[in-house]
């Protein structure tokens, strides 16, 4: 197709003790993976609050990606027990209101799973560049 | 009502309650007002409000209870201000020791107009239990548009919000001192209509903790069908979590404590 490709923006909140480690080790390993995404470092995906996910859609993102340790595996023993609460809660509240849940996706990457998180940052940003803009960025304004 | 009156007398000279909170036929209008002992004749003004002339009694017990702590009070409670009463037990805001219901049970036309599931108290002192409404038909209608549609619908509404924070202030069971919807880093603020993701940061507050009381969505100058997202969010909770908000069986807000364990599976891409 000579579509030109939607430059989409994706915004990553990754625990620094597993995904970010493993985007760490995607870099030192050379995997290539794109470079839409813009990464918020956090202490432990339990710490993401819907609101802070909501905030970046309303900035603009067109996608998020949440990552965070394996269950069992959370340097705060049960912080991601939390995270999958909320953010499934919040794919299908998003759902319902049409804000598109799909753009919001929940991932365990271990600090050791360089090539997954390589794989999985493709996989989004293909299916976000697929997507387009979100609604809410070309949603008309009220008059 | 006689029923009713007869009760709050009762509570009242046996100085079981320092105060009956409950609503007066005053001047035509139905008003919320504190029985007290010291003026046992105005029970005979005692009334159950009609349906469109709610208030929510449970915050104003709050505000009670803040300022005299010990004092036990009588409430009058539908079956959504007891399912509110019981929320706030949980969430440390009541103590159930300290509070006596005086209970009202809602006519079928009350309940078919709120889509209610439980429309009486555990306690009833007027009125006679009717059908309760176990689908709500405002839900399945969204539920059933495409993505593309619901989101144009909830659009529509959404922009015609004043920022007038009516449906938080006067929401039972909005208890917080500071608002996720005031803080600046999460907010724009000086916007009208506010950010698109105004009300969906108050569902997500509201699920598990709304009763479905409707004042939210009467109250609003704008007619934003709230109750119908609330309404959803306490769906999905129950569907989730197997939450059943405002009873006092269900254990904890499923937003209150991690879990033993975690049996949830990620969604796939
Ligand atoms: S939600 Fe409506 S029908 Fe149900 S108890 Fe409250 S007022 Fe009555
Ligand atoms: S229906 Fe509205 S006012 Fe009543 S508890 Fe739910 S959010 Fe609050
Ligand atoms: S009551 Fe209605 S107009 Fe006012 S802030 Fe709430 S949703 Fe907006
Ligand atoms: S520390 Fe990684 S999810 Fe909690």
């Amino acid at each position: 197709m000579a579509e030109k490709e939607y430059e989409a923006k994706i915004i990553g909140f990754f625990c620094n003790w597993c995904t970010y480690a493993g985007a760490d080790l995607a870099g030192v390993s050379r995997l290539q993976y794109p470079a839409n995404i813009r990464v918020i470092r956090v202490m432990c995906s339990g710490t993401v609050s819907p609101h802070h996910v909501l905030r970046a859609f309303q900035k603009g993102a067109d996608g998020v990606l949440i990552g965070g340790c394996h269950i069992g595996d959370c340097h705060y023993l049960k912080g991601n027990y939390m995270t999958i609460k909320r953010m499934t809660f919040l794919q299908d509240l998003l759902k319902f209101t049409g804000f598109e849940d799909g753009r919001l996706h929940l991932e365990w990457i271990s600090a050791a799973e360089g090539p997954k998180f390589a794989q999985v940052i493709r996989e989004f940003t293909e299916k976000i560049k697929k997507m387009g803009p979100s609604r809410l960025k070309i949603a008309p304004k009220a008059a | 009502m006689d029923r009713l009156r007869k009760k709050v007398r009762n509570l009242l000279k046996d100085g079981k309650v320092a105060g009956y909170l409950g609503y007066i036929m005053k001047d035509g209008h139905p008003l919320p007002h504190l029985f007290t002992p010291e003026r046992p004749e105005e029970v005979d003004q005692a009334i159950v409000a009609p349906g469109d002339a709610r208030y929510p009694l449970d915050k104003l017990l709050q505000q009670l209870t803040s300022g005299y702590p010990d004092a036990t009070f009588a409430i009058q409670v539908r079956g959504c201000d007891e399912r509110g009463l019981n929320e706030l037990y949980k969430w440390g805001q009541l103590d159930p020791e300290k509070v006596v219901l005086v209970g009202v049970a809602c006519p079928q036309d009350q309940a078919d107009y709120c889509e209610c599931a439980g429309p009486w108290p555990s306690v009833i002192d007027s009125g006679d239990k009717c059908a309760p409404v176990l689908r709500s038909l405002r839900v399945d209608r969204i539920d059933a548009l495409s993505g593309e549609a619901a989101f144009q619908e909830w659009m529509g509404a959404f922009n015609k919000c004043i920022k007038c924070y009516g449906c938080r202030d006067i929401c039972p069971m909005c208890f917080c001192k500071e608002c996720a919807l005031e803080h600046p880093d999460l907010m724009s603020t000086g916007k009208v209509p506010p950010d698109s993701i105004f009300q969906l940061v108050r569902a997500i507050h509201m699920a598990g903790r709304c009763i479905d009381c409707g004042l939210c969505e009467e109250n609003c100058p704008a007619d934003i069908p709230l109750r119908v997202l609330y309404k959803k969010g306490n769906a999905l909770v129950k569907d989730l979590f197997d939450y059943d908000t405002g009873s006092l069986t269900t254990g904890l807000s499923p937003w209150k404590f991690l879990g033993e364990e975690s049996g949830m599976e990620t969604k796939p891409m």
